[in-house]
């Protein structure tokens, strides 16, 4: 499916400043400042000022939280946002209130994995999407793991709607579920896309993040196939223009 | 929500023959003639008389297969509906398996079993459902393991989408997201979400015996998004 642009003009300013940009210009403006986040059981609190906000905000990393501060600006992070910022642009720095992290890390690391056993493999499909400058958010609503965007969710819908899975996975154990996976990402014109995370996960060197490397991501898209639409002869019936259908 | 019937008069004719009704007709119409089945291992095959195919249709058992025979109809059933047929109206007097005949409900449900693995807690779901005359059908397209309506198809809309989870095995609404995308899905086609918990000892050797199904209880959960604003309790509603 060919993306859709939200506004007329949109594209242009998408290929005009490109996703990888905003990043590194965001990676500079909060190293700069070494900029500290506060862990918490299940987020990540960032003061930043108005100039990072906006950066942030343009690569779409968190959410705004309303406060009365008139001089920070406070970002609420993900777990799989704020360890990308901390380990693969390594531009803030992590604090956890009341303990002390000697090796910042490998400490957030394990807290995360603690707090979401999940995480590590979640984070392996968030990092392998966000390095292909792909701007990923929850997809709760839409009954997925993550939607991914190519570029603001401002200019652009989303194409992708994403689920991690890895060999003991929740989600699509079932016919039912894959049908209702695939329907619900038709109606709303997505494509619904699997990364299956294979690695070891329960030895030992989970615990520290080189673990990652370790880790291999398999993309997969499931999608419906129309013979209607699949036909070979010069003859085809022309595509209705909201479908759920998909030629393959 | 209320039933979404399909056209002005269907629900008059929906209370002028109730599914039990219809149901009872079928019953005595095929025990009859001696209605005789093929068990495959995926459905059943019946062949039936032009009246019996269509009360079969007005009780919504099963799907017609297109044929060349002018004198009989074979109709395709799920493991549900034939077990239901054989066993709980007692209309089909015998099914064949390959060369041999399967007489008794034991040997019936032992080889359904053999071929669906969780054919006991979908047959406690599907007769617990039937027995309250709601029409049963397969969900797979809405995602879901069953939709049941109030009456025949061509006269109202399903109302509930059913999934049904035997306790302690769950392969849906694990997580969150399965909750939400299975809620969403049912209500973009205006359904319930029903899900069916099927309780007792599944895994047993009474297993072996269609009478485990007295053992086994049936506990019925609606799940539904929950708005603010259409629940508030003053006057001014929206």
């Amino acid at each position: 499916m060919a993306p859709r642009w939200k506004w007329k003009g949109a594209e242009a300013k998408a290929l005009g400043e490109p996703i990888s940009k905003s990043v590194s210009e965001l990676q500079l403006a909060l190293a700069k400042t070494e900029s500290l986040g506060s862990l918490s059981s299940c987020n990540v609190l960032l003061a930043v000022d108005t100039e990072q906000a906006e950066l942030i905000d343009r690569c779409c990393f968190g959410r705004l939280v309303l406060s009365a501060d008139k001089v920070k600006k406070w970002i609420q992070l993900t777990f799989e946002e704020a360890f990308f910022l901390l380990y693969n642009l390594k531009c803030i720095k992590i604090s956890l209130p009341g303990r002390y992290l000697e090796d910042e890390v490998a400490d957030t690391w394990l807290y995360m994995k603690s707090k979401r056993p999940n995480f590590p493999m979640f984070f392996k499909a968030y990092s392998h999407l966000r390095s292909k400058n792909w701007v990923l958010r929850s997809g709760l609503q839409y009954g997925v793991d993550f939607v991914a965007y190519r570029h603001h969710p401002s200019l652009v819908h989303s194409e992708y709607s994403v689920l991690v899975q890895s060999s003991d996975s929740d989600r699509l154990r079932v016919w039912s579920d894959i049908h209702c996976a695939v329907r619900l990402s038709g109606s709303v014109a997505k494509t619904l896309l699997t990364l299956y995370v294979n690695g070891n996960f329960k030895e030992e060197d989970l615990n520290l993040p080189v673990c990652l490397e370790k880790y291999t991501v398999e993309e997969q898209t499931i999608s419906r196939w129309s013979p209607e639409l699949s036909r070979e002869d010069d003859t085809k019936i022309s595509k209705p223009t909201v479908s759920h259908l998909k030629t393959v | 929500m209320a039933p979404r019937w399909k056209w002005k008069g269907a629900e008059a004719k929906a209370f002028a023959e109730p599914i039990s009704n219809t149901v009872s007709e079928l019953q005595s119409s095929l025990s009859q003639t001696e209605a005789s089945g093929f068990l495959s291992s995926c459905n059943v095959l019946l062949s039936v008389e032009p009246e019996q195919a269509e009360l079969l249709d007005r009780c919504c058992f099963g799907r017609p297969v297109v044929c060349a025979e002018k004198n009989k109809r074979w109709i395709q059933l799920t493991f549900e509906e034939a077990f239901f047929l054989f066993y709980k109206l007692k209309c089909i007097d015998k099914i064949s398996l390959q060369s041999c005949y399967l007489e008794n409900e034991v040997d019936l449900w032992r080889s359904m079993r053999s071929f669906k693995p969780n054919f006991a807690m979908f047959y406690k779901a599907y007769s617990h459902l039937r027995s309250k005359n709601w029409i049963v059908r397969s969900g797979l397209q809405y995602g879901v393991d069953f939709v049941v309506y109030r009456h025949h198809p061509s006269l109202v809309h399903s109302e509930y989408a059913v999934i049904v989870q035997s306790i302690g095995e769950y392969n849906r609404l694990r997580v969150w997201s399965d909750i939400h995308c299975s809620v969403r899905l049912t209500g973009s086609v205006a359904k319930t979400l029903l899900v069916l918990y099927i309780n007792g000892k599944v895994n047993t050797e009474n297993m072996n015996l269609p009478l485990c199904l007295d053992d086994y209880t049936v506990e019925e959960q609606t799940i539904r998004r929950w708005s603010p604003e259409l629940s508030r309790e003053d006057e001014t509603r929206t």
